[in-house]
């Protein structure tokens, strides 16, 4: 069976070296990661991931529409919005987008992975 | 006797320093219930500072993902929690201690790494002496252990001076080589020619400002060791000889002249070494960006030594870390780093004693010494056939030097690689120490196990209570069941410590421990904090693991951050092979090492020992340490002030009990039931400490009534000795003061000719409870007392206090303990107040001592005949 792919989109260096570490080597998925919307939407159009995880506050393109473009693209593609803080209406819009889950910084890793282990086929 | 009378009497005791401290209170008349409302204060905040620190110990400790932000929004409240903290504590103290500055100065270290606002020193170059703690980055890893080891461990250290990172940021850009450092446009994926970038540097020039700074220093240096003194120019890296080595990465030239444009050389040589290959690779592996390593240079005395060599403080194949690794070679020491001949090898075994083991005499076919003749070289010579194999150093060097090597390991908490040299005086030099890795302890085969969670659907518990996970992480070695807090002292490297309750002494084995269980204990304690820092996997509150676990078996530990315990008899390689990568790995992450580092100026704790003459303000390192001085201080200054009510309330009540116990009471708030009026009766009283000490000195059959028969000369003895203790002899005090509130007792009682004093707070967090009582004095001869206080040490060890004895003064201590557990201590304090009362007259000799410990502990308080 072949890895399944990971999209990470954060514009902390921190966040993606983090996530991509702990996703790739400990649970062996297949890991990009990206530090703006725009460059990620690119990628986004190339090519087509099991899972996106994106913050939702970033310069030029955020999370939401982020969202809506995997929606759009790869409606079966699952994706877990990140925020600063815990943000209720971000939640509230990002759950009308149909998002699978959200997390507020910082992120407890192991929730993030059994998140990750639920939306995947 | 007036109460007047007593206190002064009390006052007397203490000493001189105490009672010009007291008779300062006294003038000024402060409501005693004022100074107890700030000292709650102080507790409250101090916890709710605590309570941050473990929230930022956790998510930052690699199983949280975090950014900036994060440590922006938690770290001023951190702070403002601080200072509110300080600012009761001043009041409770009245500016006693000046703590703001410490306080000051590392909230400032902090913000720097936070917001990059530089506040640290504004010298690019200074000498070893002058270097503080808190410029542990400036002059990079090397250069600061070195500093560490002269300036706090007074080491033979050569005499050194280092050219900080600073003076590295102005060489770059004075020489505007910061630009060659970045990609050029269009090429952002490629890194910059690493080869045109140390060309550029071997070009460049040093800033006028700090070629003149760099001018006075060598003229000082000549002055002090002659002109053909030269210097060994060292790399000292940022985070070199810290987390990460970066060994043999840099370049050193040894045998410098102490002249200007050589030095200057020198110096750019160990800049242009950041950029050689292997160094690149090192920092890429570090996640570093492109010339973003910084460098700091050391510049050291060349020793001409005899003999050279290496120590490491344990053994890094074998994970024994009670073996003492030597190397040894005639001349320079390159050969035993790089290993190219057959050097002397020791192995010094550490018992109660050094002692060499093993002493293997190498061929020494060549040696390295310095080049007379051309300054700035060494050269290799076959070693002369008389020296070849003879041992170049004596048993007595080799145990010296495994003597301050145990030292130095002692002092940095982990073991080390040093290296050292002997000069032809025979003067031992210490050249460098940084961090030994050391490769995981060997395995044997898999045993049953026990599993053990937070989660109550999985009973039954190995232990009594769930436990709390303090750090997670594995661990597996003998167990070792600490009684008394001097058994430290003999505790066998590599075990896991089980005790009854965690304490800040538990940092002198950190370099050797395992893992940490205990039966009582909380996330947020001082020990908590050090092992976070430390990485050592604990578990606290177990409940009775010094029951449960046998002392010397062999367990493996695991624990996670789901609460997760998991206790195995014997080694277990499953376990251990199974989760050890993820810190390191985080760890190799710079933005997460740089984030992190916040953290070395806020949960480390320094400040252990509140008796040290280091326990001062100026001693404070982090804001744990703040934390740590606020609250001892704040403790002492309730201890000592309680008796200062006397004078500014009269309400003093008498408690009418079933012993003559003498006790008139002080409630500074909600330590008695509504309405009360003298004489007050034991179920009057609702101070909850208060109330446990009463039911335990009222305890069936503890309070002896029988006489004990004095004989003269114990008699005439206490006489002289406490004419000033107690001024009536009668054997049945009258006087004794109970200063409570709902959650708090201070008593001083004196009964006959020996005097208690506890203090507790007793409150719903087990983070801010205490339980101090200090026994002093007697009736009868030295001897007979002192067998009293083993008595009371005994008993008092048996229920997790800490202690110290001074002759027939004993002082214990027991913190953080929750408050069903205080209660339940205190009521065992309570009867042994009254069953030590006659007992140093009943104790003949020291078997007696441990029939009457054993008695009391059966809960057997009769005297035999």
């Amino acid at each position: 069976m072949s890895k399944y792919n990971i999209l990470i989109i954060d514009d902390e260096k921190i966040v993606c070296d983090m996530m991509k570490l702990s996703l790739e080597q400990e649970e062996g998925y297949e890991v990009e990661s990206f530090l703006n919307g725009a460059a990620a939407l690119e990628r986004l159009k190339e090519k087509k991931f099991d899972m996106v995880v994106t913050d939702f506050k970033m310069k030029g393109i955020d999370g939401l529409e982020v969202l809506r473009t995997v929606k759009q693209l790869y409606p079966k593609t699952a994706v877990i919005m990140i925020t600063a803080f815990a943000n209720l209406d971000v939640a509230i819009e990002a759950l009308r987008e149909d998002v699978h889950d959200f997390f507020p910084k910082p992120i407890k890793i192991k929730d993030l992975k059994e998140s990750i282990r639920k939306a995947l086929p | 006797m007036t109460p007047s009378d007593n206190t002064s009497s009390i006052i007397k005791t203490l000493g001189d320093s105490t009672t010009k401290w007291l008779r300062n209170r006294f003038a000024k008349k402060r409501p005693l219930d004022e100074i107890y409302r700030y000292f709650k204060k102080v507790l409250e905040s101090n916890n709710h500072a605590l309570e941050l620190i473990t929230d930022m110990g956790q998510k930052l400790d690699g199983s949280y993902i975090f950014d900036i932000n994060y440590i922006k929004r938690i770290y001023p409240e951190l702070a403002d929690t601080l200072r509110t903290s300080i600012d009761l504590f001043n009041r409770l103290t009245r500016d006693n201690y000046a703590i703001e500055p410490a306080f000051a100065h590392i909230d400032s270290l902090i913000s720097e790494v936070i917001y990059g606002e530089g506040t640290a020193g504004d010298d690019s170059i200074l000498f070893l002496d002058d270097v503080q703690w808190f410029r542990a980055r400036e002059v990079g890893g090397k250069s600061f252990h070195l500093s560490e080891l002269k300036n706090n461990l007074r080491l033979n250290i050569p005499d050194t001076f280092v050219l900080t990172t600073r003076a590295y940021d102005e060489f770059l850009q004075y020489n505007q080589l910061q630009e060659i450092l970045q990609p050029a446009p269009g090429d952002e994926g490629q890194e910059p020619d690493a080869k045109a970038v140390q060309d550029a540097i071997m070009a460049g020039s040093f800033p006028p400002h700090l070629e003149e700074q760099l001018d006075k220093i060598l003229q000082t240096m000549r002055a002090r060791h002659g002109s053909k003194a030269t210097l060994a120019v060292r790399s000292s890296a940022e985070e070199e000889d810290d987390l990460f080595s970066f060994a043999g990465q840099f370049e050193t030239i040894l045998n410098v002249p102490i002249a200007k444009q050589d030095v200057i050389w020198a110096c750019k040589k160990v800049y242009a070494s950041l950029f050689n290959s292997n160094a690149l690779a090192y920092q890429k592996r570090l996640d570093y960006a492109f010339g973003g390593l910084r460098m700091a240079i050391g510049c050291v005395l060349q020793i001409d030594p005899a003999v050279s060599g290496v120590i490491y403080t344990a053994n890094p194949v074998s994970g024994n870390v009670d073996e003492i690794l030597i190397n040894a070679t005639w001349g320079l020491g390159t050969s035993v780093v790089d290993g190219t001949i057959e050097v002397d090898n020791y192995v010094v075994e550490r018992g109660n004693s050094l002692q060499i083991r093993e002493s293997k005499v190498g061929s020494k076919e060549y040696m390295n010494i310095l080049d007379s003749a051309q300054p700035g070289r060494i050269r290799e010579i076959p070693t002369p056939d008389d020296k070849k194999n003879l041992p170049c150093l004596s048993p007595t060097f080799v145990l010296e030097l495994a003597a301050k090597a145990s030292d130095i390991e002692k002092y940095f908490r982990t073991p080390q690689d040093i290296e050292w040299a002997l000069d032809a005086d025979g003067s031992i030099f210490l050249l460098q120490s940084r961090p030994l890795k050391i490769v995981s302890p060997q395995v044997k085969a898999d045993l049953p196990h026990y599993t053990q969670t937070t989660d109550s659907a999985h009973r039954p518990f190995l232990f009594k209570k769930p436990g709390i996970v303090v750090q997670k992480g594995i661990a597996a070695g003998n167990v070792y069941v600490l009684h008394r807090i001097d058994e430290l002292n003999g505790f066998p490297k590599g075990a896991i410590l089980v005790a009854h309750s965690d304490s800040p002494h538990f940092i002198r084995i950190m370099p050797f421990v395992a893992a940490i269980i205990t039966d009582t204990g909380s996330v947020t304690s001082h020990m908590a904090s050090v092992c976070r820092e430390f990485g050592i996997p604990t578990i606290v509150n177990t409940g009775d693991a010094t029951k449960i676990l046998q002392h010397g078996g062999e367990i493996t530990l695991a624990a996670d951050e789901s609460g997760e315990i998991t206790i195995v008899n014997g080694l277990d390689n499953s376990i251990l092979k199974s989760k050890q990568q993820h810190i390191r790995k985080m760890e190799e992450l710079y933005e997460y090492r740089r984030q992190k580092y916040i953290l070395r100026h806020i949960a480390p704790l320094n400040l252990v020992n509140p008796l040290a003459d280091e326990f001062t303000p100026a001693k404070c390192r982090t804001l744990h340490d703040i934390l740590r001085f606020i609250h001892e201080k704040s403790v002492q200054e309730l201890i000592a002030i309680s008796q200062h009510g006397l004078f500014g309330k009269p309400s003093l009540l008498r408690l009418d009990i079933d012993v003559p116990a003498g006790i008139h009471v002080l409630d500074i708030g909600g330590g008695l039931a509504a309405k009360t009026k003298s004489p007050l009766t034991a179920d009057d009283i609702a101070s909850l400490p208060f109330k446990a000490l009463l039911k335990g000195m009222t305890w069936k059959g503890a309070w002896n009534t029988q006489a004990v028969a004095l004989n003269v000369k114990d008699f005439m003895g206490s006489v002289g000795r406490f004419s000033v203790l107690a001024s009536g002899a009668s054997g049945c005090a009258e006087n004794n003061i109970a200063v409570i509130s709902k959650e708090y007792i201070n008593l001083h009682m004196s009964l006959g000719y020996h005097f208690n004093l506890v203090d507790s707070y007793c409150s719903e967090k087990a983070a801010n409870n205490h339980i101090y009582f200090r026994f002093v004095g007697g009736a009868t001869d030295i001897v007979k007392r002192s067998r009293r206080i083993k008595l009371i040490d005994k008993i008092l060890v048996e229920f997790g206090f800490n202690i110290n004895i001074k002759g027939d003064l004993l002082i214990a201590r027991l913190s953080h303990v929750a408050q069903e557990e205080i209660i339940e201590t205190l009521t065992m304090v309570g009867r042994l107040i009254a069953y030590a009362r006659q007992m140093d007259a009943v104790l003949r000799d020291e078997n007696d001592v441990e029939l009457y410990t054993k008695r009391f502990l059966e809960g057997n308080f009769e005297f035999l005949e």
